[in-house]
């Protein structure tokens, strides 16, 4: 089959203007991918700080990775104060009943089992509504020191001690459940993960005494 | 002369783009982000920029290669062409503005179909020279933030009580739910575009009441 020469020039063209783009687009990639993963850190920084109490330890740095099942891993981000022992933990509970997806909550739990904070860290609800979660500060504040036993763990409607919001009953809802199966999965695994920080810290002291 | 005669065709092509000929008020295109991201003023100002930056950037390019492209496939490089720009906007916005990307973030992608740019380029950017084309697109992409500006301020303050995040109508303000959910939207356009008319009504009238002055005085 022989192509015209008009059908060759078309060709060319379309060639061309897809080739300038993707070299384009290939290098804004490259020069925008540290910053992105810069912002991504900071704000992953930033967040962590907010639901963890005082402490003198880098929490991303002493990041451990703690298998839940056979195929998901939590990464757990550990406070720690001038001793080195153990305040709390934050880790990412993801509720999967949101309104519309699934909701990534950060949230810090204290030695002891109160919850320290929590926040929201990627939702898709809906704008003006649902999305009250990661805006309404007294909303958020209402998770500050709770635990399983102080408290019931549903909102309001369903006879529980969580606001929900007007219009908006199933984020909330989504959001109390996924604290508190976080709250559970510390209960049952709290003597794991101290262990694990010990393993961890110990491992981290070794290499680096190796290293001098 | 000649000059002068220029710059009133650019000031026409700009008043144009961004009143008589408004993507939203006047031709009612790119109701999808318009709708689905103007729950608040803040959000509408940035999608509106972040779509100006990308009919800038197509217009000026689609005018500068309007010579080469042939006719018959003129329509997928203007895409590929607005599409690229529009990753490009959304990697910026990723790396260095990261908070207003978490929230704009499911909208960006979707500036590549928003027909008011292709429309630009196919109507304007391709059959004008460089400077008329971005004069053009200035005027329509400030109509667009424009337009996306007041429909978001307007659902934020009736849905909300509030105006960029600050209260404005007090504690007691009962927040209309409606105003921020789609059909509140819609409501919204349908009133603010009522508004529009009523404004192009009278200065229409205002024009007439000058020519039959003008006319009397020519007379007499």
């Amino acid at each position: 089959m022989k192509f015209s020469k008009e059908q060759q020039k078309i060709a060319l063209t379309l060639f061309v203007v897809a080739l300038v783009a993707a070299s384009m687009l290939a290098w804004v990639a490259s020069v925008t991918k540290g910053p992105i993963a810069e912002a991504q850190r900071a704000m992953l920084h930033k967040n962590i700080k907010q639901v963890l109490p005082e402490h003198s330890n880098d929490p991303v740095h002493d990041m451990f990775v703690y298998p839940i099942s056979a195929e998901k891993n939590l990464q757990i981000f550990p406070a720690k104060d001038k001793k080195g022992d153990v305040l709390a933990y934050a880790w990412e509970q993801i509720a999967p009943d949101g309104y519309s997806g699934t909701i990534r909550i950060l949230m810090g739990v204290r030695l002891t089992g109160e919850v320290v904070a929590i926040r929201i860290t990627s939702h898709k609800e809906t704008p003006g509504l649902g999305d009250g979660i990661t805006k309404d500060m007294a909303w958020l504040g209402s998770f500050i020191d709770k635990t399983l036993r102080n408290s019931k763990w549903s909102v309001k409607k369903d006879g529980g001690d969580f606001d929900q919001f007007t219009g908006a009953t199933i984020t909330p809802r989504a959001v109390v459940r996924a604290v508190q199966q976080g709250l559970l999965f510390y209960k049952n695994s709290q003597a794991d993960l101290l262990k694990r920080v010990y393993i961890t810290t110990k491992a981290k002291n070794v290499t680096q005494e190796g290293a001098k | 002369m000649a000059s002068t005669d220029a710059m009133l065709n650019k000031q026409e092509i700009f008043t144009d783009g961004f009143w008589h000929n408004n993507a939203i008020f006047a031709q009612l295109l790119g109701m999808c982000p318009l709708l689905g991201v103007t729950t608040s003023a803040e959000n509408g100002f940035w999608m509106g920029l972040a779509t100006l930056l990308v009919l800038v950037g197509s217009n000026l390019i689609v005018s500068l290669v309007r010579g080469f492209i042939p006719d018959e496939v003129r329509i997928p490089a203007y895409i590929v062409i607005i599409a690229s720009l529009v990753t490009v906007v959304e990697l910026t916005m990723n790396a260095w503005m990261h908070e207003m990307y978490l929230i704009l973030g499911l909208f960006i992608p979707l500036i590549v179909v928003n027909c008011a740019i292709l429309g630009r380029a196919e109507a304007f950017a391709s059959k004008n020279n460089v400077m008329d084309s971005l004069v053009d697109a200035l005027g329509m992409g400030l109509g667009f933030t424009f337009a996306l500006l007041l429909l978001g301020g307007v659902r934020e303050l009736l849905g909300q009580g509030e105006l960029f995040g600050f209260d404005i109508l007090g504690a007691n303000y009962p927040d209309v739910l409606l105003f921020i959910l789609p059909p509140g939207a819609f409501i919204a356009l349908g009133f603010i575009l009522a508004g529009v008319n009523l404004v192009n009504l009278k200065l229409k009238a205002k024009k007439e009441v000058e020519l039959t002055q003008a006319k009397a005085e020519a007379a007499s």
